[in-house]
C-alpha cells in the first residue's frame, strides 16, 4: 500500500493553482486535507500525475456571514466548523454534521470543499449542502461558478465540477430565529459513514402548522436527496399526532434504496422512516426551545 | 536431586505470586522505544511485495514478468516455479480417521484457490519500487467457478477446491457415548437449535511481516518475525526451506498482537526467506493492510446444529451436535483440529452422559482458516444456547434451566462423556454469584415492566467452561498430532542477576511481569530482579509458544517449577556454607536465607549473593558431587487438559425501530486459580470479552457468492471501538487446580466465549416477546430488523 | 521522479532528508529519521497507530506525504515523552495497565496529549469518542480510559500547582 508516483505541485496563490490545474487537465489532482484521497492513492485506486496541494492557499479558510447567508472557505477544516460559535448560532446543524464526521483525530485535517467535492452520499456535508440550500462557488482558469447543490451531486463520487475547477467555498443559509432543526443517522459504530441518515428544518405559522419543511436523506441513493416535492406537500400540515411519521412514512414510499453488504434496501426504507420522523421530531423540539429563549 | 512436582506447590499463600505489579515492558513501549519487526535497520535489505489473485478460483495460464524485471530498482520477480524448487511443500496428512491428506506448495503455480491467494514476488530495494513492479506483473488467469460457502462445497458437482481430492469434504469424524435414542424415546421433548458464527480474522493492529538475513559463510538463516511460537515455526522454515534446525535462528521481537494469526510460517515468510538465501541479501516484507484482510489465517465460521431430548423440567437427556465448518481453501493446521475440540468440550458445565458429535468440514475458495482466540468459542453459546432454546420451548426461566442441568461440587470431578475430567471447578458457585450480583429476580420484573411501555431489555447468561491447557495426553486423545509441554530455565549468575527464559513468546500478553513473578516466588527473590527473555531461539528453550490460554499454566508453571528446583540447588549449598547436614530448616525469601529454629525465621547472614559467589568463583565450598554454576533447565508436560470456568452475564436495549443493540451492564465471575497477576489477569479478561462481543455484533469477513472478499479495509471489516465496548465488570474467584504448578489455571480466551453467549442470549430473551430468534452472527441492526420485520408483535 | 530535499522539523529539530514527493510521512519518520515508536497499522487512515502532532493538532502520518510538512512543526511520541521518566499520560497508562502489545499506544499517547490540552476535563464519554479513533484490538480499551481520566486529573493537579 504505497502510492504510486507523482510531480507535486505547492500553489501559493489561487490563480498558479489553477493555473497547474489547466495545464494538466485530467492528470491533476487537488489535494485538501487528503483523508479520501490518500487512502485511495496508497491502494493505488487513484495514480494522479499531478499533485496540487492547496493547503498553503492564503484566503481559503473562513467562515462568515453574509448578507443572511453563511459562507464557508473550502480549505475551513472539520474541527473549525465544528467548534465555531457564528454556526452554533446561525446555522446549528453544520456544526452537529461536523461533530459527527469521522473521529477527532481525522477532522482536524479534513475539509469541507474536500468533502463535498468527493460526494459521497452518506456523507454528513453533501446531506448539509442539499438540507440547507447551499451554493458551491467553484473557480477555474477560465471563469467562476456557482453551483446549487442539488445541481452539484451527479452520483457517488461523482460531481458537476471541470477538470480544471476548484470548490473555493460554500454558502448556506441560516436558519430563522423561530426555525429548528433536526440531524439522525444510524452508523454501524462510532465515526463509521451511516448506513442512512436523515436531517430537517421546521417552521411553524401562528396557526401551528408547518409553514416551512426541508428534507433531506443520506445513504438511500447515489447522491444524497432534498425533498421537494414532499416538502411542498407538507405546507399547511399541523404538527400534530403523527405528523412526523407520517411524513417520514411518504418520504420512505418514494424512495427505493439499493442493497448492500451494510444493509438491505427493505431496512434502509424503514431507517428513512425512523430516522426522517427522529429528525423531525427533534426539529419541532429545538423550534419550541428556540421560541421559548 | 529430584525435581519439584506440580502437584507439591499449592500453598495458602504467596509472596511474589499475585501482585498487581504494573509490567515492565511499559516503559519501552510507551516512550515509542519498542523494536517490532519493522523498527529493525538493516541496511542493505531488500524489500518484498507479493502479487495476489484477483479470482477466488483460476487456472494460471501462464506469467509475463519481462516489463517488472525491466523496472529500475527490481532485483528479482520470481514464480512459484523457482521458489518450489528451493523448498518444500505442506503435507497435511497426520493419521486421523476421517481427514483427507491435503499438500500444497510454497506458492501455486497451476491454479491459485481463492482472492487474495499469493503467486508472484517482486523483491525491489525499497516497497515503493516494488510495489510499482507488481503492478507490471502480468499473470494470465483462466477463471474457475468457485465454492464460497460450506454448502456450495459440498453441493453435488461443486467444483473442487484441491483437485487431488474427490470431494470438498476434507474431514468427517462422528463419536457417540451412552444411548442416544433410548433417551430421545424418553424425553418429554425434543428441543432443536442453530447456532453460527461468521467468518472473522484476527485483526492485530501489527500486521504481519519478516526480515530474513542470510549468513553465506556459515550458512545460517535468522529471520526476525513477530511469532507466538518460535521454536515450532523455526522447526517448521528449516524443514521447508530444506535446512536443518541448527542453520535456522527465529527471533521474534516486541509483536504488535497475534490472537493466534502468528503461530504458523506462512507461504510468504517462506518466500522471503528462500529468496533471502537465493540471493545472499537480507529481505524484508511487511505485509500491509489489505493483505493481512484477504491473505492472513481467518477463523470461526462454524455452524452447529443441536438436537437435545429433555424433562419436563428442561433437564436434558440427550444431546446430538452437528458440527460444520468453512475451512477455506488451504489446510494450515488439520481440517478437524479446531471443530474436534469444540466436540469434545461442548457440554461444558452441564450434567450429560448421553452425547454424540458429528464433525464436517467443507474447503472453500476462500481464505485459509486456522485457530483464532478462543477456537473453540461457539461450545458456550451452543450450550447455554441450547438451554435458552429449551427454557422457551417449555416456558421455563433461562437460569432455572441452567440451574437444573448444572454439575453441582458434590458432582466433581465429573467425567464428561468424552472422557474430559473437570475437578477444580466452580460453575454454579460463579452461576449463582453472578446472579445475585445482576440482581437477576430484580431484572425479570423492571424487564416486564418496561416491555409495557415499549422498552425491550434483555439479559443473557453464559457459563463458560475454557480449556486453557492443552496436555499431550489431550492431542493424543482428541487424535490431533502435538505436545503440549513447555520448557524453561532460570540462571542465576555470578553477581547475583537473574534471568529465564520459556518456549513461548508473548505478542501482548504481557509475559514478562508475571513469568519475573513465578520465578521470583521460586527462588524465593523480589520479582524486579528477574529478566525475563523471550521470542529467541537461540536464547530460549524448546517449547510449544502461546497458544490457548496456556500462558500462565505451562509457561508461568514451567517457570515456577525451574525456579524451584534450582533453589533447592542454592538452598543445599547455603546448608554446605552453614555447615548444616540438611536444607530442610532453610528457605530463601527477598534473596535472604533463613533458618527456622525455635518455631521462628531468622536470619542467617547468607544471601543470593552469597551463594551465587560460591556457585560460580569458589566452587570447593559446594558440597561434594554438585557441579558448579546456577542453572537449571527442565520441561513440564501439563496434565490432560485445565480448565477455567466463568459465567458471563450481559443486559441489553433492544430498539425494534432500528435493530440496534445497547448493551447496558457486563458481569463476569471467573475463577481461574492462582493468579500470578491480578492487572494482567483483569486486562485479558476486558480485552477478550471485548473481542468477543466484536464477532456477536460487528465483526465479518464478507465473501460475495463468486469468492470475492468485500471486506479490503478496516471500515468494511469492524472490530470494536472504545464508544461499542461496555465497561466489563468483573469479580474474580481464585479455586486452585490440584496438578498445576502453584495452582495456576490460565485464561484469557474464555471472554470470547462468554461475550458471545452471553451477548446472543441477551438479544434473544429481548426479542422474545416478538417471538423470534436470532441463530446467526453478527447481530447487525440490518439482521434484526429482517428477524423483526412481519414478526407476531 | 526523482529524491527533492525537504527540510522537516520533528520534535523541534531540524531535519534536511532527500525524498520521493509520494513518500509518506509515516515512512519517512520512521525510515528517514528512525523514529520508528509512529507505528503503521492500516495506511488508510482507521487504525490511528500513526499519529503524530502537526503544529499541535493529531494528524494519521499515513495520510500526509511528507513534502506537505516543509514549514510545520511535527510532534511524534518520542518528542511528547520526557527525558527522564514517563509523561502524566504514559504514567497513568502505564499504572493503570492501559496497554498490552503496546502497538496502538504511541497514536494514542499523541492523540490525548493534544486533545487533553484543549479539554484538561473530559467526561469518560468524551474520552471513548476520542479514543474512537484509535483501534486497539487487546485491552478492550477499559484500562485506557481509566488511564486517560487519571492522567486528565494528575495533569490538572499538576498545573494548578
Amino acid at each position: 500500500m504505497k502510492p504510486a508516483k507523482f510531480e507535486y505541485h505547492k500553489p501559493e496563490t489561487l490563480e498558479e493553482a489553477l493555473a497547474l490545474l489547466a495545464e494538466y487537465g485530467d492528470e491533476a489532482r487537488i489535494i485538501a486535507g487528503g483523508q479520501s484521497l490518500v487512502p485511495m492513492m496508497n491502494m493505488r485506486l487513484a495514480q494522479p500525475a499531478h499533485l496540487v496541494d492547496i493547503n498553503n492557499i492564503e484566503g481559503l479558510s473562513y467562515i462568515r456571514a453574509n448578507n443572511g447567508s453563511l459562507e464557508i472557505g473550502a480549505l475551513t477544516r472539520h474541527r473549525q466548523v465544528e467548534e465555531s460559535s457564528l454556526l452554533v448560532q446561525a446555522c446549528p446543524p453544520m456544526p452537529a454534521a461536523a461533530r459527527n464526521i469521522g473521529h477527532y483525530g481525522l477532522r482536524a485535517r479534513g475539509s469541507i470543499g474536500g468533502s463535498l467535492a468527493l460526494a459521497d452520499p452518506s456523507a454528513e456535508f453533501p446531506l448539509m449542502a442539499m438540507l440547507l440550500n447551499a451554493e458551491i462557488s467553484t473557480r477555474s482558469a477560465v471563469g467562476a461558478r456557482s453551483i446549487l447543490a442539488r445541481d452539484f451531486f451527479v452520483s457517488v463520487f461523482t460531481t458537476t465540477l471541470e477538470p480544471g475547477e476548484i470548490v473555493t467555498q460554500v454558502s448556506l443559509r441560516a436558519l430563522g430565529q423561530s426555525e429548528g432543526w433536526g440531524f439522525r443517522w444510524l452508523a454501524r459504530r462510532s465515526g463509521d459513514y451511516a448506513i442512512v441518515n436523515a436531517a430537517a428544518t421546521l417552521a411553524l405559522n401562528g396557526a401551528g402548522q408547518i409553514d416551512r419543511i426541508s428534507l433531506a436523506l443520506g445513504g438511500v441513493g447515489a447522491t444524497p436527496l432534498r425533498l421537494s416535492q414532499l416538502e411542498q406537500e407538507s405546507r399547511g400540515k399541523a404538527v400534530g399526532g403523527d405528523w412526523a411519521r407520517e411524513i417520514a412514512a411518504q418520504a420512505a414510499a418514494q424512495i427505493d434504496p439499493e442493497s448492500d453488504k451494510n444493509a438491505s434496501a427493505e431496512f434502509r426504507k424503514e431507517l428513512i422512516e425512523v430516522l426522517l420522523a427522529a429528525a423531525l421530531e427533534d426539529a419541532l423540539r429545538r423550534m419550541e426551545g428556540r421560541m421559548a429563549a | 536431586m529430584s525435581n519439584v512436582k506440580a502437584e507439591d506447590t499449592r500453598r495458602e499463600g504467596f509472596d511474589q505470586i499475585g501482585k498487581p505489579i504494573p509490567r515492565k515492558e511499559d516503559a519501552r513501549l510507551l516512550r515509542g522505544k519498542g523494536t517490532y519487526v519493522d523498527d529493525i535497520e538493516i541496511p542493505g535489505a531488500l524489500h518484498a511485495c507479493f502479487v495476489r489473485s484477483p479470482y477466488a478460483h483460476a487456472r494460471i495460464a501462464g506469467f509475463d514478468l519481462d516489463e517488472a524485471r525491466g523496472m529500475p530498482g527490481v532485483v528479482v520477480v520470481i514464480t512459484g516455479h523457482e521458489i518450489n524448487e528451493w523448498t518444500n511443500g505442506l503435507r497435511m496428512a497426520p493419521p486421523i480417521e476421517g481427514l483427507l491428506p491435503t499438500e500444497m506448495t510454497t506458492l501455486p503455480v497451476d491454479k491459485v484457490r481463492f482472492h487474495g491467494d499469493p503467486v508472484v514476488c517482486v523483491v525491489a530495494t525499497d516497497r515503493y519500487l516494488a510495489e510499482d513492479a507488481a503492478e507490471l506483473v502480468y499473470v494470465d488467469y483462466e477463471v474457475l467457478d468457485a465454492v464460497a460457502s460450506y454448502e456450495a462445497a459440498l453441493a453435488e458437482g461443486a467444483p473442487l477446491v484441491d483437485e487431488t481430492l474427490t470431494t470438498n469434504l476434507v474431514s468427517h469424524q462422528t463419536f457417540e457415548a451412552g444411548d442416544i435414542a433410548r433417551r430421545k424415546a424418553e424425553a418429554h421433548r425434543i428441543v432443536e437449535a442453530k447456532f453460527a458464527m461468521q467468518r472473522m480474522t484476527h485483526l492485530p493492529i501489527e500486521t504481519r511481516g519478516c526480515i530474513a538475513l542470510w549468513d553465506d559463510g556459515r550458512e545460517h538463516l535468522t529471520m526476525h518475525i513477530g511469532s507466538q511460537a518460535p521454536h515450532p515455526m523455526r522447526s517448521a522454515l528449516a524443514g521447508r526451506l530444506k535446512l536443518a534446525e541448527h542453520q535456522v535462528t527465529v527471533a521474534s521481537p516486541d509483536v504488535g498482537g497475534g490472537f493466534g494469526q502468528k503461530i504458523i510460517v506462512y507461504r510468504e515468510e517462506i518466500t522471503v526467506a528462500a529468496l533471502a538465501r537465493h540471493l545472499k541479501r537480507p529481505v524484508r516484507w511487511r505485509e500491509d493492510r489489505l493483505e493481512n484482510l484477504s491473505a492472513s489465517l481467518q477463523a470461526r465460521e462454524n455452524t452447529v446444529r443441536t438436537c437435545a431430548a429433555v424433562d419436563k423440567e428442561g433437564r436434558i437427556l440427550s444431546l446430538e451436535a452437528e458440527i460444520m465448518e468453512d475451512f477455506g481453501a488451504y489446510c494450515f493446521y488439520p481440517a478437524n483440529y479446531l471443530a474436534r475440540v469444540i466436540g469434545m468440550i461442548l457440554t461444558g458445565p452441564y450434567r450429560i452422559q448421553d452425547y454424540a458429535f458429528e464433525v464436517k468440514i467443507a474447503l472453500t475458495n476462500k481464505c485459509g482458516a486456522g485457530p483464532m482466540r478462543a477456537p473453540m468459542a461457539i461450545t458456550s453459546l451452543v450450550m447455554d444456547g441450547t438451554l435458552d432454546a429449551v427454557a422457551r420451548e417449555l416456558d421455563l426461566d433461562p437460569a432455572e434451566v441452567r440451574r437444573v442441568n448444572m454439575l453441582r461440587p458434590a458432582d466433581l470431578p465429573y467425567l464428561m462423556p468424552t472422557g474430559e475430567r473437570l475437578e477444580d471447578v466452580t460453575p454454579s458457585e460463579c452461576f449463582e454469584r453472578g446472579l445475585e450480583e445482576i440482581d437477576y429476580a430484580g431484572f425479570r420484573v423492571k424487564q416486564a415492566a418496561d416491555r409495557e411501555s415499549g422498552i425491550y431489555r434483555g439479559i443473557g447468561i453464559c457459563n463458560v467452561v475454557e480449556s486453557t491447557t492443552y496436555g499431550s495426553a489431550f492431542y493424543k486423545a482428541a487424535g490431533i498430532p502435538g505436545s503440549g509441554h513447555e520448557a524453561a530455565w532460570v540462571k542465576v549468575e555470578p553477581s547475583g542477576s537473574i534471568r529465564a527464559s520459556a518456549g513461548l513468546m508473548g505478542t501482548g500478553q504481557s509475559y514478562e511481569t508475571p513469568y519475573a513473578q513465578a520465578v521470583a516466588e521460586g527462588l524465593g527473590v523480589d520479582a524486579a530482579q528477574v529478566d525475563i527473555l523471550l521470542g529467541n531461539t537461540d536464547i530460549a528453550p524448546y517449547g510449544m509458544g502461546a497458544r490457548g490460554g496456556r500462558g500462565a499454566t505451562a509457561g508461568g508453571g514451567t517457570l515456577f517449577l525451574t525456579a524451584l528446583d534450582l533453589k533447592a540447588k542454592m538452598l543445599d549449598i547455603a546448608a554446605a556454607l552453614l555447615d548444616l547436614n540438611s536444607a530442610s530448616e532453610l528457605e530463601m525469601k527477598g534473596g535472604k536465607v533463613l533458618r527456622h529454629v525455635g518455631g521462628e525465621w531468622s536470619e542467617t547472614g547468607l544471601g543470593l549473593g552469597d551463594i551465587a559467589r560460591t556457585a560460580y568463583l569458589d566452587p570447593l565450598k559446594l558440597p561434594e558431587g554438585m557441579q558448579p554454576g546456577l542453572e537449571m533447565h527442565r520441561a513440564w508436560d501439563p496434565p490432560q487438559m485445565t480448565y477455567s470456568n466463568a459465567t458471563h452475564i450481559c443486559q441489553v436495549t433492544l430498539d425494534p425501530a432500528t435493530g440496534r443493540i445497547d448493551i447496558d451492564r457486563y458481569l463476569v465471575v471467573e475463577d481461574c486459580g492462582t493468579v500470578l497477576n491480578p492487572l494482567v489477569v483483569d486486562g485479558q479478561q476486558q480485552g477478550a470479552t471485548v473481542m468477543g462481543i466484536g464477532g456477536v455484533l460487528f465483526e465479518h469477513m464478507v465473501y460475495d457468492e463468486s469468492g470475492q472478499n468485500l471486506c479490503g479495509t478496516l471500515a468494511d471489516y469492524m472490530i470494536p471501538t472504545a464508544c461499542e465496548a461496555p465497561v466489563i465488570e468483573i469479580i474474580g474467584q481464585h479455586t486452585p487446580n490440584r496438578r498445576t504448578p502453584a495452582g495456576i489455571k490460565g485464561m484469557a480466551e474464555g471472554g470470547i466465549m462468554g461475550a458471545i453467549g452471553a451477548v446472543n442470549n441477551a438479544v434473544n430473551d429481548a426479542l422474545r416477546p416478538f417471538g423470534v430468534v436470532a441463530d446467526r452472527q453478527p447481530l447487525s441492526p440490518d439482521y434484526i430488523r429482517s428477524l423483526l420485520r412481519g414478526a407476531a408483535r | 521522479m526523482s529524491k527533492l530535499p525537504i527540510r522537516l522539523t520533528v520534535n523541534g529539530d531540524s531535519h534536511e532528508v532527500s525524498v520521493e514527493p509520494r513518500k509518506l510521512l509515516s515512512d519517512v519518520l520512521r525510515e528517514d529519521l528512525r523514529l520508528t515508536g509512529t507505528h503503521v497499522g492500516c495506511e488508510h487512515g482507521v487504525c490511528g497507530a500513526c499519529t503524530v502532532l502537526v503544529d499541535g493538532a493529531p494528524t494519521r502520518a499515513c495520510l500526509i506525504f511528507a513534502i506537505q510538512m516543509e514549514g510545520r512543526e511535527i510532534t511524534t511520541v518520542e518528542g511528547l515523552t520526557p527525558a527522564e521518566g514517563l509523561s502524566p499520560l504514559q504514567q497513568a497508562l502505564h499504572e493503570e495497565h492501559g496497554l498490552q502489545c503496546g502497538f496502538c499506544t504511541p497514536g494514542i499517547v499523541t492523540t490525548f496529549e493534544a486533545y487533553l490540552r484543549e479539554n484538561p476535563d473530559p467526561t469518560e464519554a468524551d474520552i471513548r469518542e476520542v479514543l474512537a479513533g484509535n483501534l486497539c484490538r487487546c485491552t478492550g480499551y477499559q484500562n485506557i480510559v481509566r488511564a486517560i481520566g487519571k492522567a486528565a486529573k494528575a495533569m490538572r493537579e499538576g498545573a494548578t500547582t
